[in-house]
């Protein structure tokens, strides 16, 4: 569903992704952990067409980022923390925004918002206008704005951050309950005890470059670790100490 | 590009603008009113003090008041001027117990009576309103005196008075009804168009663009199968249409404002503050002729300023730093104006048309004192239609820029 080749992304002096390449099959949860800046981010911006890579090339969906930008965007949903809403539009005004630029009818809209209610618990969301909402309110229209078109591939960057227990809770849940067998999940984050509750696979990223990759229980196994956590420092250290 | 795409933007825009009550008040409210109350409320006000100021009595500190001849003191007091004797007239002025003062020399009767031409020295404020409104109805009710004393000299001479005026000048006004009625002040309509399309597009254009980068809904925006070309069209439209409003609002308080001047002036006798306000312009009648030149300029001025505020609040990283890049756009928009009031000085030829801002700004002008020629808006209309296209694609040209984007 994702497969990805020496992604390489340069800011100048800065090589904040270096020679990257992973898949990620249908119906299965890939981690991408790593500590702040470490090039998740850019991965996923790359992978989202929103920046071009400096080398390298990936296919989303089975679509050609460089060449097939537009279709791609049209293929993925994007969940991240920092992402903000509309203050003076209500939940519903800000899906029926975007639900239109995905070209997808009022009627479907519509539909579309019955089921993610059900799934996201969106209840009075619906109808205030989102400068009044809690962070945890805010997650849930960004992540209902992000899955509102059904995209068979949805990134998932940091979308944790900031959020209390509660919705913090909420988004872990979404993300374990919603994929499906025809959809691909990219999870990024550096808290291990989400990528240890939700990935099936993990892909550590230390300094732009992909530094191991495989189920968290291969991972500790390779590094003689006792958990995630250990094997990740390991990995990261030795990984400094090269 | 797709045009329904393109609206759905716009019609975001729009909605989110309209509910904030701060730019419904800047766009809307603030213009309809303000444009009657400067330019005719103001006037008045100010005519009405000139006009107390005639009929009012005036105080003139003097010194050596018992030197003044019983004729001048009896002038002095039918022009309404109340001396009031004091030791020190000039520090009397400067420290704001009166506004102007006169200085008699010892002897100045008896001086006047042998024919010797004595001096009046007369203390004012430079740059004191009051002050020159005062001294000139001193100089004025002197000058009568004096006027008084030569065509008594002249007749005691045996010559007839009509000597010291051996000719006549009179002055015809050769402007037009639309020029007279423009006033002096009628570039004030130009640079009040061109500052509410500023003014009221600015919100809308920061929100849309730097607003969007602060907020994080930018990114949002972009990872949707909307085009970059789309989104910058559908943001323009949108401070286009926002600008457009507030231009009209100020140009709708304008005419309604004359409206009603026309309507007390109807009524009432001629007034200083009637004849003041004319000067300020606040008696123009605009016909459709000039109403469609004027929209139409406006309409391509708001256009070119609504790509450059675009263009602008692109690089910004927040709604503050947006705003401390916008503002000395209306400096741009100052001078241009200000400089109408040299018009008549000044004729650039073609060049003046060509340059977006100075050029809407002339031909605007210009149209509101039924000045303008064709060939001026044609060149106008283009040139401020070709710089919107180039600051469009600039702006384009940026919005695909990845450090400009993603520049928080």
């Amino acid at each position: 569903m994702i497969s990805v080749n020496g992604l390489t992304k340069r800011f100048g002096k800065v090589t904040a992704a270096d020679d990257i390449s992973f898949e990620v099959a249908a119906g299965e949860v890939f981690g991408l952990l790593g500590p702040n800046g470490a090039g998740k981010t850019t991965t996923l911006r790359i992978l989202a067409t929103l920046i071009e890579p400096t080398a390298g090339t990936a296919s989303v969906a089975g679509l050609d980022i460089r060449r097939e930008s537009a279709a791609v965007r049209r293929s993925i949903g994007v969940v991240n923390g920092g992402m903000g809403l509309y203050d003076r539009l209500t939940g519903r005004e800000i899906l029926h925004y975007f639900g239109r630029l995905y070209d997808l009818s009022r009627e479907r809209i519509d539909a579309r918002i019955v089921e993610l209610d059900k799934l996201l618990d969106l209840g009075e969301t619906l109808s205030r206008k989102a400068g009044g909402f809690s962070t945890g309110m805010k997650q849930k229209i960004v992540i209902a704005r992000a899955v509102l078109h059904d995209p068979p591939v949805i990134f998932f960057d940091e979308a944790t951050s900031g959020l209390d227990v509660v919705a913090r809770r909420a988004v872990i849940d979404f993300v374990r309950n919603y994929p499906s067998e025809e959809r691909a999940v990219i999870y990024s984050t550096h808290v291990m005890s989400e990528v240890e509750e939700l990935c099936d696979r993990i892909a550590i990223i230390d300094d732009g470059a992909l530094i191991a990759e495989g189920t968290a229980a291969s991972l500790a196994e390779r590094t003689g670790a006792d958990n995630l956590e250990g094997a990740f420092f390991r990995l990261v250290r030795s990984g400094a100490a090269a | 590009m797709r045009l329904p795409t393109v609206w759905h933007l716009t019609k975001k825009e729009i909605l989110s603008t309209f509910r904030d009550r701060r730019a419904l008040i800047s766009n809307v409210v603030i213009p309809l009113l303000l444009m009657p109350v400067v330019m005719l409320g103001l006037p008045r006000v100010l005519g009405g003090i000139f006009e107390s100021e005639a009929v009012s009595l005036t105080p003139v500190a003097v010194e050596g008041a018992e030197f003044l001849p019983e004729a001048m003191t009896g002038l002095l007091e039918l022009s309404l001027i109340e001396l009031r004797p004091v030791d020190n007239v000039e520090s009397a002025v400067r420290d704001g117990d009166v506004s102007t003062g006169l200085v008699v020399p010892e002897g100045f009767d008896a001086q006047l009576e042998s024919g010797e031409a004595p001096s009046l020295t007369i203390h004012t404020l430079a740059g004191n309103m009051q002050s020159e409104l005062a001294t000139g109805k001193l100089n004025a009710a002197i000058g009568m005196y004096r006027q008084q004393l030569v065509t008594g000299a002249i007749t005691a001479a045996g010559l007839d008075a009509s000597v010291l005026e051996p000719l006549r000048i009179v002055t015809m006004d050769a402007s037009t009804e639309q020029q007279r009625s423009s006033g002096m002040f009628g570039w004030m309509i130009p640079f009040f168009i061109a500052m509410w399309a500023l003014m009221g597009g600015q919100m809308t254009a920061i929100d849309a663009t730097a607003g969007e980068k602060e907020r994080g809904t930018m990114e949002s925006l972009l990872v949707s199968p909307v085009s970059r070309f789309e989104v910058v069209i559908g943001k323009w439209l949108a401070t286009m249409l926002f600008g457009l409003m507030a231009s009209i609002a100020a140009i709708s308080g304008y005419l309604i404002g004359g409206a009603i001047m026309d309507r007390v002036s109807a009524t009432a006798e001629e007034s200083a503050a009637d004849s003041f306000s004319m000067v300020m312009g606040g008696s123009l009648t605009i016909s459709p002729q000039v109403l469609i030149e004027l929209f139409l300029s406006a309409v391509l001025l708001t256009a070119f300023i609504s790509a450059l505020l675009i263009a602008i609040s692109m690089f910004a990283r927040s709604f503050k730093e947006a705003q401390s890049y916008i503002g000395p756009l209306s400096i741009v928009l100052v001078i241009p104006a200000v400089a109408m009031q040299f018009r008549d000085f000044f004729d650039l030829g073609v060049v003046q048309y060509l340059i977006p801002i100075l050029n809407a700004i002339i031909v605007m002008y210009d149209t509101v004192r039924g000045d303008s020629n064709l060939a001026g808006l044609a060149v106008t209309w283009i040139s401020l239609a070709v710089f919107t296209v180039v600051l469009l694609l600039f702006a384009y040209r940026n919005f695909k820029r990845e450090d400009v984007i993603f520049r928080t």
